[in-house]
């Protein structure tokens, strides 16, 4: 419909060098754009904002029955059982651990995948592939880690069984106990899990990478690598870049459900997070007040790690989250 | 020399590349054909283990059970209503919000993408979330499926960062054909974002798809209200609930009393039953983002 | 610790399918009007007591009760046999809503939203929100079978906060004679087949038991099919911790209290006592003798169930209930010398209390809300079920439908009737198993001496022993699996300690968790090392106890046992 894009580059740039007016003036002219995003902000005002009155319930000793009037404040009490108890330094390693390298793992494991899939030109052999990889994101943790556990089990567990035939080593290993095994191993299931699914957005990405670069870079003699490497990697530079910072602002989220479902006594130390820690002692035990006071923490974390993210993205010219 | 990698190189690679790529299929094609075969083997013989591709005594009690109290038909019913709903609402509002935060002339793209952003950070609780909704009155309608979830942060900035990966000049020269951004957003925009698209789509519908907290917490007094998933939690949760209760045992005087359905098979069978619908629409999304469409085609 | 007893007293509630000889099928259809007239006159002929004051028409109202209840079942059908009879006969129509995912959640947005459903099962956050009413006045008018059943127990129902009756309690109120066949409490188990090589012996203490076991793990290192055999097991999983956390209680002869040992009135914490060191060090010997299974700390309940059910472990410490669906698996794979009969051992010299009486179910069954529109009407009606007639159709069913009478009017299920009480999809149309399950109920006999339910019939019991148990059973001249228990003796005023509320986000419930996690830490460390090496282990246990505010937990248990002594005793 439009003109060939290339031909009016040139004008477009004489465009956004309009000169400045004033902000009111550029208001007037944006009234459309106004009218598509106020609205909804108004929205998520409402529905996301709003509700965060609920956050006086980290200074109280919350009662789901009384109002609030009658709840009893206790200041920072919530915030100091949380940070003066031994534990929490150890959940907080735990969590940023697990995190990262879930993180890498998912990011890496994922976009080899997606470039990797991309190769692949018969379109059935690649929809095929595609629609395997994302099956176990369908799959509760649940039964996920009941066959993590079985595969690792010292009792004729697959991963035993091959790496003593190949004569790795020489008897079974019990993994589920060795602690410095445990996030690795979370790590791996993690990428089992959610492998396929994560590459959809990489997929989605690659497709829009103009074909005439490919055919170009073809006619100068470039390989496949070469063109992975020059073309569609850098093709989808900036969502890995919006991705990764992201994630970093979820760096306290490594969850709690894989870890509460493949930790036991023995690994504690190693398996225990953040989101385990506040269930247990905050949710269990009816202390909702707890559970807030932790969400505000992470919410701090957050917001410092992206704010802080998005800065040096800046400073190298990267695509920015905000 | 030159020419004989050529001719080599096509063929380790794809060699190297099938071998991955079938290693892969195999290791995630697993747990879901394992978790099949779990759903058709009775479920006290499952307790014993060591079930993997192919049940060892053929049944369907388990999904017999799944289907047995008739309220899943309507439930269903239920959740494909809610997912193309919300699917549609949400596709449409949080890409139109995309867009006018990717136009970097916007006067408010900063404060708007903070604002949105941020929502993925933190969470108010439980119960201030639960007053708004009584508030609102929307406890026990359906509208609570739709309304509170229809801007998702995520999807937001991913469909952003695609629209920026479209050539600017696209834009402009609309403009300078004098469309407004609406008829930008709709008749250029739109078209060209299709794999973000369905990508996006796939993520809500399947977030919809698979949603009974909502339920749980605002609608689970109506029973027309009920959705697939929610029937399927009911289900999940008697089933280990009265596997793991001392009653049972009392029962028969702890005499063979064959739980035909365990928490094991049921869990099996209902994640068949969820996931079937979604493999079914799947490929009609699928093609959009595995191969994309052909951006020059659409600039014609 | 302790959470499985805290798991409600399920009792019987799959059981019965009923009968009553006042409401045959073809009688209660010729005579319909009378048949809801008398039914709806609360009181039963058999059970003559006074009359309440309220009038019959008033009674008929039909009316319709929503109820919440706390936990995860499944909908009956909507022509449910049993609920359609309460519902024309009693005038009563059950709208019931049950729990999906997290209760504490769920109640949290109930209480915060401030709307209730007419019937509520008990939990103490619903008193403290004064979303339940006082009952006592209630019954007084209303509820003359209420009264009756509850009578010995009036004072426990008593809240400790301020003296009112908010719950019902669903079990533990018993009637007549009590009938156990079968034991499903905790136990020593150990493999028929075991006792059977060994010439039927009683072991007593832990090392006749890990004799027995590692004579025959000798002699059998693999099952009949070829797999190893593991001497013995545990399962330390979620909250199923008790066959691990709570052995040396039942070592020293103490009752099921939970966390905690009660010596004259006075409850401590065992956990780092002796006579939980002498247990785990024999465990420690156990496991370097290759007898304890190395995978133990790390199993899963499915991986602990696969195998116990695949014949292999020759024993463990656990809950009856607890796996109860693996040996269900070993019995239908007809590998009765697989299954396990239960020992009480002890340490020397001392008499053994694993078994126990009854004891009322405090703070569960039903309460009333707030918002309940027709409280009197609500009091009627559970007043109304706990009649013998309709306690005998809720618990067996109806006659010759459910179960049949012999010649001398005992009741019995023929092997049809039987089968068809195992099918989850038949029960769902076919029983009030839920309502049955929270409501007011008759346990023990009814006046004419049949047992309550098909669990407590003596016949129904020996019609379900497998020709094994019964050859098992009369070596030791035993007639039920409860005889190789020492009989219960009377309970303490204050028991069980279990019972007791810790108060949600006290320091007591912190310190509870604490605990908790310390043992689950260090225990297996300490089994698992080198025999020179567990004393260490062991001291590193005992200090990181130190470091929890055990007392905070001591100190409300025993607070609360005081305060029980004082009301509850009775004068």
């Amino acid at each position: 419909m439009a003109s060939a894009p290339k031909a009016i580059s040139s004008k477009t740039a004489a465009m956004t060098a309009v000169p400045q007016s004033s902000l009111f003036k550029r208001m007037r002219s944006q009234k459309q754009l106004m009218l598509m995003s106020l609205p909804i902000l108004l929205y998520v005002l409402l529905f996301s904002y709003y509700p965060i009155w609920g956050w006086t319930q980290a200074f109280q000793n919350y009662k789901p029955a009384l109002p609030l009037s009658q709840q009893e404040w206790v200041g920072f009490k919530q915030f100091k059982f949380l940070f003066k108890d031994d534990t929490f330094l150890l959940v907080l390693r735990n969590t940023i651990g697990m995190s990262f390298i879930n993180m890498v793992l998912g990011f890496v494991t994922a976009i080899a995948f997606a470039i990797l899939l991309n190769e692949i030109k018969n379109k059935l052999y690649k929809r095929t592939i595609q629609t395997i990889s994302y099956l176990p994101h369908f799959l509760s943790w649940i039964i996920v880690t009941g066959l993590v556990a079985n595969a690792l089990s010292v009792d004729g567990g697959i991963i035993n069984v091959l790496l003593m035939k190949l004569g790795f080593i020489h008897e079974p290993i019990m993994w589920l106990s060795k602690p410095h095994f445990f996030w690795g191993i979370v790590g791996a299931s993690h990428v089992w899990k959610e492998i396929g699914w994560n590459a959809i957005i990489y997929l989605a990405a690659i497709t829009s990478i103009d074909p005439s670069l490919y055919e170009a870079a073809e006619i100068d003699g470039a390989n496949r690598y070469k063109k992975m490497f020059y073309i569609t990697l850098p093709g989808i530079r900036s969502i890995v870049v919006i991705l990764l910072i992201m994630n970093l602002g979820w760096i306290l989220d490594a969850g709690f459900e894989v870890q509460y479902l493949l930790g036991n006594g023995v690994v504690v130390n190693w398996s225990q997070t953040i989101d385990i820690f506040v269930l247990k002692y905050g949710i269990q035990i009816g202390n909702y007040s707890l559970a807030t006071a932790a969400g505000i923490f992470k919410t701090v974390v957050s917001m410092t790690l992206i704010f802080a993210a998005n800065a040096i993205a800046k400073r190298f010219g990267e695509d920015r989250l905000i | 020399m030159r020419t004989r990698t050529l001719r080599l190189e096509p063929v380790v690679f794809h060699t190297f590349n099938t071998i991955v790529m079938i290693a892969l299929a195999v290791i995630t094609l697993y747990p879901f054909l394992n978790t099949l075969a779990v759903s058709f083997n009775p479920g006290n013989d499952s307790i014993r283990g060591g079930i993997y591709l192919w049940p060892r005594v053929w049944t369907d009690q388990n999904y017999r059970a799944v289907f047995a109290g008739g309220t899943i038909y309507h439930a269903f019913w239920v959740s494909v209503a809610r997912t193309l709903i919300a699917t549609v609402l949400s596709l449409f509002l949080t890409s139109m919000l995309a867009y006018t935060v990717s136009r970097k002339e916007y006067v408010f793209r900063k404060p708007v993408t903070i604002i949105i952003v941020m929502t993925m950070y933190f969470n108010a609780g439980l119960i201030p979330s639960y007053f708004l909704i009584k508030d609102l009155h929307l406890l026990n309608s359906f509208l609570v499926y739709i309304v509170p979830g229809l801007i998702s942060a995520f999807n937001m900035i991913v469909i952003r960062t695609y629209i920026q990966t479209l050539p600017d000049g696209l834009i402009e020269s609309a403009k300078v054909d004098g469309a407004g951004d609406f008829r930008t957003f709709f008749a250029i925009i739109l078209p060209l974002c299709q794999p973000v698209l369905a990508t996006v789509a796939l993520f809500v519908a399947v977030g919809q798809w698979n949603s009974w907290f909502d339920t749980f917490l605002y609608a689970s007094s109506k029973q027309n209200l009920s959705t697939l998933q929610y029937e399927l939690m009911k289900l999940l949760s008697s089933a280990s609930f009265s596997n793991s209760n001392p009653a049972v045992v009392n029962a028969n005087n702890g005499a063979a009393k064959l739980n035909m359905v365990t928490p094991i098979s049921i869990r099996a069978a209902i994640t068949i039953v969820a996931s079937v619908p979604i493999l079914v629409v799947y490929p009609f999304l699928q093609k959009y983002f595995v191969h994309g469409m052909q951006l020059g085609s659409v600039k014609e | 610790m302790g959470v499985a007893t805290r798991k409600k007293l399920w009792g019987t509630l799959y059981l019965g399918v009923a009968l009553s000889l006042a409401i045959a099928g073809c009688s209660s259809n010729n005579n319909n009007s009378s048949a809801s007239q008398s039914s709806s006159q609360a009181p039963s002929s058999a059970n003559d007591s006074a009359s309440p004051s309220a009038s019959a028409s008033e009674d008929l109202k039909p009316i319709t009760i929503s109820a919440f209840i706390g936990s995860p079942n499944q909908q009956p059908t909507a022509d449910n046999r049993i609920y359609k009879k309460i519902q024309d006969e009693l005038g009563v129509k059950l709208n019931m809503e049950f729990l999906v995912g997290e209760l504490q959640q769920k109640l949290g947005v109930m209480i915060a939203g401030g709307q209730y459903p007419d019937l509520i099962t008990a939990d103490p956050k619903l008193v403290t929100a004064k979303a339940v009413i006082p009952l006592e006045d209630l019954i007084e008018q209303y509820g003359p079978h209420l009264k009756e059943h509850y009578a010995a127990y009036w004072n426990r129902m008593k809240d400790s906060s301020d003296g009112h009756i908010y719950w019902l309690p669903n079990y533990g109120a018993y009637t007549g004679e009590t009938h156990s066949n079968y034991y499903s409490g905790p136990a020593f188990w150990i493999q028929k087949d075991i006792l059977k090589e060994a010439g039927y012996p009683t072991p007593k203490t832990l090392d006749d038991y890990f004799k027995l076991i590692s004579d025959y793990a000798a002699k059998h290192p693999t099952t009949a099919d070829g797999q190893p055999t593991i001497g013995y097991t545990t399962l330390a999983y979620g909250w199923q911790t008790f066959g691990f956390l709570n052995v040396p209680e039942h070592l020293s002869g103490h009752p099921n209290d939970g966390g905690v040992v009660v010596d004259n009135g006075v409850a401590s914490v065992f956990a780092t006592k002796d006579i939980s060191k002498t247990y785990y060090r024999k465990l420690n010997e156990l496991y370097n003798q290759g007898l304890m299974d190395k995978e133990a700390f790390v199993q899963n309940p499915d991986q602990y169930n696969a195998k116990i059910s695949s014949g292999r472990v020759l024993g463990m410490f656990d809950q009856h209930w607890n796996f109860q669906g693996a040996e269900g698996e070993l019995i239908s794979q007809n590998k009765i010398g697989q299954t396990y009969v239960g020992f009480p051992l002890v340490y020397d010299g001392i008499k053994d209390h694993y078994l126990d009486r009854g004891v009322i179910n405090l703070n569960n069954g039903f309460g009333i809300s707030k918002d309940a529109k027709d409280p009197v009407r609500i009091i009627q009606f559970l007043d109304a079920q706990l009649d013998e007639k309709w306690q005998k159709l809720l618990q067996w069913g109806e006659q010759d439908v459910d179960y049949k009478v012999d010649e001398n009017g005992k009741f019995y299920r023929t092997p049809e009737q039987r089968k068809q009480q195992e099918d989850p999809t038949w029960r769902l149309a076919n029983k009030a198993e839920v309502f049955l399950g929270y409501a007011p109920k008759l346990e023990g006999t009814y006046s004419d001496g049949n047992a309550t339910d098909a669990g407590g019939q003596p016949d129904e019991f020996y019609a379900s022993l497998k020709p094994e148990d019964k050859e098992l059973l009369d070596a030791y001249h035993f007639k039920t699996w409860t005889d190789f228990f020492s009989p219960a003796p009377e309970n303490e005023v204050y028991y069980p300690a279990w019972q007791i509320d810790l108060i949600d986000g006290s320091d007591a419930s912190i310190a509870n968790k604490q605990m908790t996690d310390a043992s689950l830490k260090y225990l297996p460390k300490a089994i698992m090392s080198k025999p020179d090496k567990f004393d260490a282990v062991w001291d590193d246990y005992v200090n990181a106890y130190k470091k929890i505010d055990v007392k905070a937990y001591e100190d409300r248990i025993n607070s609360q046992i005081q305060w029980r002594i004082e009301n509850w005793t009775s004068k």
